[in-house]
């Protein structure tokens, strides 16, 4: 039986409890309800306990079976190919996704090896899948009759069933701390396996960048070839051009709307805004390598500059436009937190709207919008499409952002896009690279939240 | 200049009073200064929206029109072998590229050389055939006879047609054949432009006048349907859990730490997370839209839950009350009344939270959705592309004729969003209320 | 016989107040600062100020009284129009200061707040140094051309409003450190640097405790040798201690005016009465 139909099995079973339950305790309802004057729990919540104790234990060991039987059968392979001295000859996982996707009906052009190894892969699979089946419909046939006997007119039956719900609720909620288990997790361990093979000084420091010829097999692990500098320096520059954009015009566009537009204006400036919020990135992208770059490239060569084709400046600036309205919403948000008593303030005392703006509401805002920068050089630090697209792959170690430049992500994008080996040292820089754009932005948010919440508190 | 003296003082006070005035041209003059570089930043943002916008629509433009060259098939049962009873199969084994190629020399008697020939042939469509196979399938009585057809031309003779490349000059890059045999086709009326259909009835394609979006369009819809599945649920119920029944402890204090700092983690390093964890430890099919559903419904479930969070803390605390003052529980309270009175708000944040799954890219490249798909996905664990990425693919292709079916793709990505935020603003004005 | 009744049962105080059309008392004087005359002022569609008129005479301090949401607060906004930052706030009438009219398009709001300072209800010193709260006028407005002058005009005016000898061993810590009295003193000082002719109070010691409240008391009589001023209060007390004439406000419309002594010992309405005696605030 596959999984789908097990868990068929498990709601009839859950469904068949509920029916039950609620007749028996249906009838006992009837009749007290004449007599008794207080109030009794509704019969439902009996049924739904009922059903509760059908479903939830099976399912529960449902899930870990499932989730186990994958490394299971993966080691059963191994161990099985390791006994009978097997060569395998290539990567273990791809070997043995080529056993698992052997078709049957064309038996004669299959190795007749793997074709065993095949054989036994398919016994052992149908085993767990038999045991699976036992297992789980005889817990729930026996959760059914314990969980009829158990659920009785004198049990708390509402009382249990939202307490259950509610555990339910919080597990929703802790998904949360499993997804940042699971990015620390996934990110440290392959980045760990990398550090392995080089070693992390030669990766954080290391000025060359060129991951390509490390294919090579006598220049695996070869430091040379995994120093990050010309990425994180390429990163940097695309991301201080993009704040050098979007900072000023986000934080002049918040001013403007929140302190000189009309109710009318700003009524139509702030959902276009938005809608340039909402435009997919890799449309940023397309735009800044087919429009924006090829024009900056006219636009220095005409000024007698030479500029690189995919410069950094051209992803860089679209960048920025990209980052405006945020910049410009979270500017929105912690200068309309300025108290009114300070504008009456200053305008009281005579001061023109820009002067009470320059000298007073962006001193009294200044570390929500030190807040908001933070939080959008950490978006421009992780964004990928428009670098992807529009930046280039050399990673040349240069400040000039009429350069090509690469940055992290283009990397991470690079390395792991197409098929390859999931264990070569290439695919493994990626994670460590993964793993240095998850800090960063870690302490950028961390930092800008924190300084945020302060900010907000202060005028609350 | 200060005195306690009345009549100093008024004197300072007169002067004080000219002070200010003299001040106060260049003070204005800077207002006016400020006040229009901000009005100018707003522009400037516009000034690209509406560049962006125009220069995407300008393009995709001609990826809605396609080419097609009246040819005279001999479709008779001598050449084809076959008659308008013939089974099926047999039918389909017609070598209708022989057809096609007779008919262009037919056509073209005066081109003679191989390599001339050669260059005649791919004037039409190398799915030409299996347009014209499809075609005769469908309708088998157009065997027997000769028969007038438009066949797809070549992305090339396409971007001929559409005038898109520059004839003179000493650059022109086209062959002064293929030239020629459009001007030929063309004065004979042969050439005809047509609304594109099939750019919205096939998958991806290596030759840009067969690629179509469907493909990436139902793999798009697979993965948003995925994604809603599993992170509306869960969102809500973290929300109603936080919000509603969650202590005031470290724990939860810890668990709210996590949601903003999710709200704010790149979204490719989703992608290295459902990369090994989904694809390498679970073993989950690769370029499915499962797995990429699963990944971004992680992405957007910090975003939906903030939504969530704020349309259930607006709900006011007297109608928790008045439930609760009737004796019914605190779940009761927060199912009967509070959810249903958050709800509008809820799925508008849900809808925003989808349009930001509908439109990424990058996570999805490292979960493998980046592969080349023909093939219509027909479920959930099917290898498939959606529209960005489709996008993303199509940029990176050298052929000329890729770049206006990006830009359809992206004009059709966009039209998405903005049903799909039409939608939340919709439901945001029927059902806002002022508690 | 019910007739009878109903012509016996007293006015309520709406039909009072629906019956008032001229005001009671002297709200005009000879050598007025400012002389407003009826003033009307509208949120939106809401009338908020019924055809007020009122002079405020020359180093006179005047204060308005009346219960809350009268329209005394709104009135004295029109002052020196800071009314011009609510975007649906429209005033019309004729508001003269010094024979010049305010309101009139070439007046400039800035200008005007320069020669017309304002203390606001709740202390709302910048996020800056004391200093630089004091100096932040004076800077703005390029009364003073060097630090020196600066220097002198932020000490004569915190010694003024009484705070320098509190804070001058501490004048570049931040404003919003210091005590609500004194951080509502700061401001005045920060007013009184500017060098006004006219000072508008609105209700300047409602947030403070009783000892800050006599210290502002205090330092109104000073200012007074000097300065006109205009102060709305919501403590009688408060108005008999410190003003020359009062005017009574209620419900948008200027019941009453006259000498403080006159109005609270010998009022001349019954609204003023009532109010004054306590029967409703």
């Amino acid at each position: 039986m596959n999984t789908g139909t097990i868990v068929l099995f498990l709601l009839i079973f859950a469904g068949f409890n509920y029916f039950i339950k609620h007749r028996k305790i249906y009838a006992v309802y009837r009749v007290n309800r004449k007599k008794q004057s207080n109030k009794m729990t509704l019969p439902k919540y009996f049924g739904y306990v009922a059903s509760m104790w059908s479903l939830i234990p099976a399912l529960l060991v449902l899930l870990v079976i499932e989730i186990i039987d994958e490394p299971l059968l993966k080691s059963n392979i191994t161990n099985y190919v390791h006994a009978e001295n097997i060569e395998i000859g290539q990567d273990l996982d791809l070997y043995l996704n080529d056993i698992k996707n052997i078709k049957t009906d064309n038996i004669k052009d299959v190795d007749p090896i793997k074709l065993k190894v095949h054989e036994h892969y398919q016994n052992f699979e149908t085993l767990i899948s038999k045991a699976k089946t036992i297992i789980v419909i005889s817990l729930a046939v026996l959760m059914t009759i314990f969980g009829f006997k158990k659920v009785t007119i004198n049990t708390p039956a509402r009382v249990y069933f939202e307490k259950v719900i509610e555990i339910i609720l919080l597990l929703a909620a802790t998904i949360a701390i499993l997804t940042t288990v699971g990015i620390v997790l996934s990110v440290l361990f392959e980045s760990l396996r990398f550090f392995g093979e080089v070693p992390i000084l030669d990766f954080m420091f290391g000025t060359e960048w060129s991951p390509q010829t490390a294919i090579r097999s006598d220049q695996v692990g070869s430091s040379a070839a995994f120093g990050a500098v010309p990425l994180f320096v390429g990163t940097m520059l695309i991301s201080a051009v993009a704040l050098f954009v979007s900072v000023p015009l986000g934080l002049m566009s918040a001013i403007f709307l929140s302190e000189y537009a009309s109710s009318k204006f700003r009524s139509f400036a702030k959902p276009v805004l938005e809608i340039l919020a909402g435009i997919p990135t890799v449309v940023y992208g397309f735009f800044a390598a087919l429009t924006v770059a090829p024009f900056i490239r006219e636009l220095g060569t005409s000024m007698g500059l030479s500029v690189a084709s995919e410069s950094a400046l051209a992803a860089g600036v679209v960048m920025g436009i990209m980052i405006i309205p945020f910049v410009s919403s979270l500017a929105d948000d912690v200068i309309s937190a300025v108290p009114n008593a300070m504008r009456e303030g200053s305008l009281g005392l005579g001061a023109t709207k820009s002067e009470t703006i320059i000298k007073v509401l962006i001193p009294a805002a200044l570390p929500g919008i030190v807040g908001g920068v933070l939080l959008a050089a950490s978006r421009a630090i992780g964004e990928t499409m428009i670098v992807v697209m529009a930046a280039g792959l050399a990673a040349n170690l240069t400040v000039n952002p009429l350069e090509a430049v690469t940055t992290v992500t283009v990397q991470i994008v690079t390395l792991l896009t197409g098929d390859q080996e999931f264990d070569s040292a290439k695919t493994l820089a990626a994670f460590a690279l993964g793993l240095m754009l998850f800090v960063t932005t870690l302490i950028l948010n961390v930092i800008a939240l924190h300084v945020v919440r302060k900010y907000r508190e202060q005028y609350d | 200049m200060w005195s306690e003296n009345t009549e100093n003082s008024m004197i300072s006070k007169i002067s004080n009073t000219e002070k200010v005035k003299k001040s106060l041209k260049s003070r204005y003059l800077k207002e006016k200064i400020f006040k229009f570089v901000g009005l100018s930043s707003i522009f400037v943002a516009f000034f690209f929206l509406l560049i962006l916008l125009s220069d995407v629509m300008m393009k995709a433009f001609p990826a809605f029109i396609q080419t097609k060259v009246e040819l005279e098939l001999d479709l008779s049962e001598e050449n084809t072998g076959v008659s308008a009873k013939s089974d099926i199969k047999e039918i389909k084994d017609v070598d209708y590229r022989k057809i096609i190629r007779e008919a262009l020399s037919a056509e073209f008697p005066e081109v003679k050389k191989r390599a001339e020939k050669k260059t005649m042939f791919s004037i039409i469509s190398t799915g030409a055939e299996f347009q014209l196979r499809d075609m005769i399938v469908d309708n088998p009585q157009l065997i027997g006879s000769k028969q007038k057809i438009e066949l797809v031309a070549d992305d090339n003779f396409d971007a001929l047609a559409k005038g898109q490349i520059d004839l003179t000059g000493e650059q022109k890059r086209f062959d002064d054949l293929t030239i020629n045999l459009y001007k030929e086709l063309d004065e004979k009326g042969k050439v005809n432009k047509s609304f594109n259909w099939q750019f919205f009835k096939t998958g991806d394609s290596r030759e840009p006048e067969q690629a179509g979006i469907k493909g990436a369009v139902i793999g798009s819809l697979y993965t948003i349907l995925v994604t809603l599945l599993l992170s509306f649920p869960v969102a809500v119920a973290a929300a109603i859990y936080l919000e509603e029944f969650a202590p005031k402890n470290r724990f939860i204090d810890f668990i709210e730490i996590n949601i903003n700092n999710l709200a704010a983690v790149p979204s490719i390093v989703f992608g290295l997370l459902g990369l090994a964890v989904f694809i390498n430890f679970f073993s989950l099919p690769r370029s499915a839209p499962l797995v990429g559903g699963i990944v971004l419904s992680l992405m957007t479930l910090p975003t939906i839950i903030i939504a969530a969070r704020s349309a259930i803390k607006a709900v006011p605390p007297s109608l928790r009350e008045a439930a609760l003052g009737l004796g019914a529980s605190k779940m009761q309270t927060v199912f009967h009344h509070v959810f249903p009175a958050a709800l509008p708000g809820i799925l508008t944040g849900t809808i925003i939270g989808m349009a930001q799954a509908l439109g990424e890219t990058a996570p999805l490249l490292m979960i493998g959705m980046v592969a080349f798909i023909v093939d219509i996905p027909q479920a959930i664990t099917d290898p498939a592309t959606v529209l960005p990425v489709q996008v993303f693919l199509w940029s990176d292709s050298p052929e000329r004729g890729f770049l206006e079916k990006t830009s359809a793709a992206i004009l059709i990505l966009i039209l998405f969003l903005i049903a799909m935020n039409a939608l939340a603003i919709y439901l945001r004005k029927k059902f806002e209320k002022k508690w | 016989m019910i007739d009878t009744q109903i012509t016996k049962k007293p006015k309520t105080i709406a039909e009072i107040h629906a019956e008032h059309k001229k005001t009671v008392g002297q709200p005009f004087c000879k050598d007025a600062k400012f002389s407003t005359r009826n003033v009307d002022v509208f949120y939106g569609d809401k009338q908020a100020i019924f055809d007020v008129s009122l002079d405020v005479g020359k180093h006179e301090v005047v204060a308005l009284i009346g219960p809350s949401g009268c329209g005394k607060s709104t009135y004295l906004r029109c002052l020196n129009r800071m009314n011009d930052t609510i975007d649906i706030c429209r005033v019309t009438g004729q508001l003269m200061l010094d024979g010049e009219d305010i309101y009139k398009k070439s007046q400039d709001p800035v200008l005007l707040r320069a020669r017309v300072g304002m203390v606001f209800q709740k202390p709302n010193p910048f996020p800056k140094s004391i200093y630089d709260n004091v100096a932040y006028g004076p800077r703005i407005h390029g009364l003073t051309t060097n630090k020196a002058e600066l220097d002198e005009v932020v000490e004569l005016s915190l010694t003024r409003a009484g705070l320098f000898d509190e804070v001058k061993d501490r004048l570049h810590e931040p404003g919003t450190g210091l005590s609500g009295g004194q951080q509502q003193r700061l401001c005045i000082a920060r007013t009184i640097a500017v060098q006004p002719e006219v000072i508008l109070m609105d209700e300047p010691a409602s947030a403070l405790d009783p000892i800050a409240t006599a210290k502002i008391e205090e330092l109104i009589h000073e200012l007074k040798e000097n300065y006109t001023i205009v102060i709305v209060t919501h403590s009688m007390q408060q108005a008999a201690r410190v003003s020359q004439r009062t005017a009574y406000f209620h419900l948008g419309k200027l019941i009453e005016v006259g000498d403080t002594n006159q109005v609270f010992t010998n009022p001349a309405h019954e609204l003023t009465e009532k109010y004054i005696t306590g029967r409703f605030g």
